[in-house]
């Protein structure tokens, strides 16, 4: 399955020092609470940051932010973003940098503050102002529908909607792919497939990859396995994919390769190990077709 | 070795299941109720609009057949692309003619007498053409097309198909 994110400023990015840099933001959203958008958040942009992109996160989770927590960040916030728009510091001041990659930025949400101290005008403005240096803004969106998703999805043109092959998280998914189609700027948007248990599937006991994706019909960017090292590595503050062993770590390394528009085949977690499959998988592979 | 033999067995295991309940697994009947609920949350009808769907129909359709009226079912389904409305119901007895005119001509008289108390004078034509287009008006209100029936021997089987389905079926 080819996937790619149009993207629809491509030829003007140029590389540093580049006149006229124009980023992509791209909004990570999902509805649902605890799905894994934050996460999702923090490996992409440091999965892009590692491939040599210059990449901004912002956090519009104002009041509940985490995403400096993922990152090992929270030490290092000086000032966030309701700073920004009450104009008590510069942009560029409130851009906390990794601690091991110079590429990569975090805009702290305020943890203070609740979601209408920022509003959709200004988050624009946020954005528009780092598309300048920035080869992608991420966008980490609070759960729920209401203003905070506003917010998040105002500045951005292309999203990521993070689900778990659970109903209810279909279900947000759903609404939430509804509210973005709605959306004139939204150009594109993906679906990104967390927490996937291989052998729950195997026994009939979890919906697939692909039930998941029929019943909400839209495109897919990532399929990332449940894996227990994301717990682990939440709590050292250190994302996966610089884990390069972790199953995890490699499949957000591939959402964030299709992103940047490389055709990467989907890892194969529902491999089927019977005899028969094996067999199978060895003949194919001697007429050199993938199965 | 054996790892062919339980891999055997647990085959052969696999397709007496399969054959016996297909529908039976969580992974089926999550995908199921997901659907149904998608299609209500997509179709913004709410539980009091259906319950309304469906008396109307029960008013319209025990004109002609007598039937449960507490069995009748009405539920979104999903087949392939296509959204359906399954309708069910369970017949007791086809009325015969003669009760079903009584029936029409009851509701006939009712409405002229509501029209009469209403504005007084309306030609017969225009009355008749409403009655003509009952069915049809009841399935208009729901917002998509096929109304089949799934039940076996005292089950009333009709289909309406929406030109505008129709129409996605041939492109």
């Amino acid at each position: 399955m080819a996937c790619t994110i149009v993207n629809p400023s491509g030829s003007d990015v140029k590389d540093k020092k580049g006149e006229t840099m124009s980023g992509r933001v791209i909004v990570i959203t999902s509805g649902k609470g605890g799905v894994g958008k934050t996460t999702t958040n923090a490996n992409i942009g440091t999965a892009l940051a590692r491939a040599g992109k210059k990449v901004v996160m912002i956090d519009t989770d104002l009041g509940l932010r985490n995403l400096d927590l993922l990152l090992g960040l929270e030490n290092r916030i000086v000032y966030t973003i309701v700073d920004v728009v009450e104009e008590r510091c510069k942009l560029k001041q409130a851009l906390v940098k990794d601690k091991k990659n110079p590429n990569l930025c975090l805009l702290a949400a305020a943890q203070t503050r609740d979601k209408t101290a920022v509003t959709e005008e200004q988050l624009k403005n946020i954005c528009e102002e780092l598309k300048k240096d920035f080869d992608f803004i991420l966008v980490d969106c609070p759960a729920g529908i209401e203003q905070g998703f506003q917010n998040a999805v105002a500045g951005a043109s292309e999203a990521i909607v993070v689900t778990t092959p659970e109903m209810s998280a279909v279900r947000d998914a759903d609404r939430i792919i509804g509210l973005l189609e709605a959306r004139e700027e939204i150009k594109s948007y993906k679906l990104l497939l967390n927490r996937v248990r291989p052998n729950l599937i195997k026994s009939n006991d979890m919906m697939s990859v692909d039930d998941v994706v029929e019943i909400l019909s839209a495109q897919l960017i990532g399929i990332i396995p449940e894996d227990t090292g994301i717990i682990t590595s939440t709590n050292k503050g250190e994302p996966i994919v610089n884990d390069e062993k972790s199953l995890a770590g490699q499949a957000y390394n591939n959402v964030a390769k299709r992103i940047m528009g490389e055709d990467v085949p989907f890892l194969n977690l529902e491999e089927d190990n019977s005899v028969v499959a094996k067999v199978k998988r060895f003949f194919s592979h001697l007429i050199g077709k993938e199965q | 070795m054996k790892d062919i033999f339980t891999d055997l067995y647990n085959k052969v295991l696999g397709f007496f299941r399969q054959t016996d309940k297909k529908e039976d697994n969580a992974k089926d009947i999550a995908c199921n109720r997901l659907r149904v609920v998608l299609m209500q949350d997509r179709t913004n009808l709410t539980p009091e609009l259906m319950e309304k769907m469906r008396q109307e129909l029960i008013d319209l359709l025990s004109k002609y057949v007598e039937m449960d009226k507490e069995a009748l079912e009405l539920n979104f389904e999903q087949e392939g692309n296509q959204m359906a409305l399954m309708l069910s119901i369970p017949v007791l007895r086809a009325k015969d003619e003669a009760e079903i005119e009584r029936e029409l001509a009851k509701e006939q008289a009712e409405k002229e007498s509501r029209e009469a108390e209403n504005s007084g004078e309306k030609s017969e034509e225009s009355e008749d053409a409403v009655q003509d287009n009952g069915v049809i008006e009841i399935v208009e209100e729901t917002p998509t097309g096929e109304i089949v029936s799934t039940e076996e021997t005292v089950t009333e089987c009709i289909e309406i198909v929406e030109p505008e389905n129709e129409k996605e079926k041939v492109e």
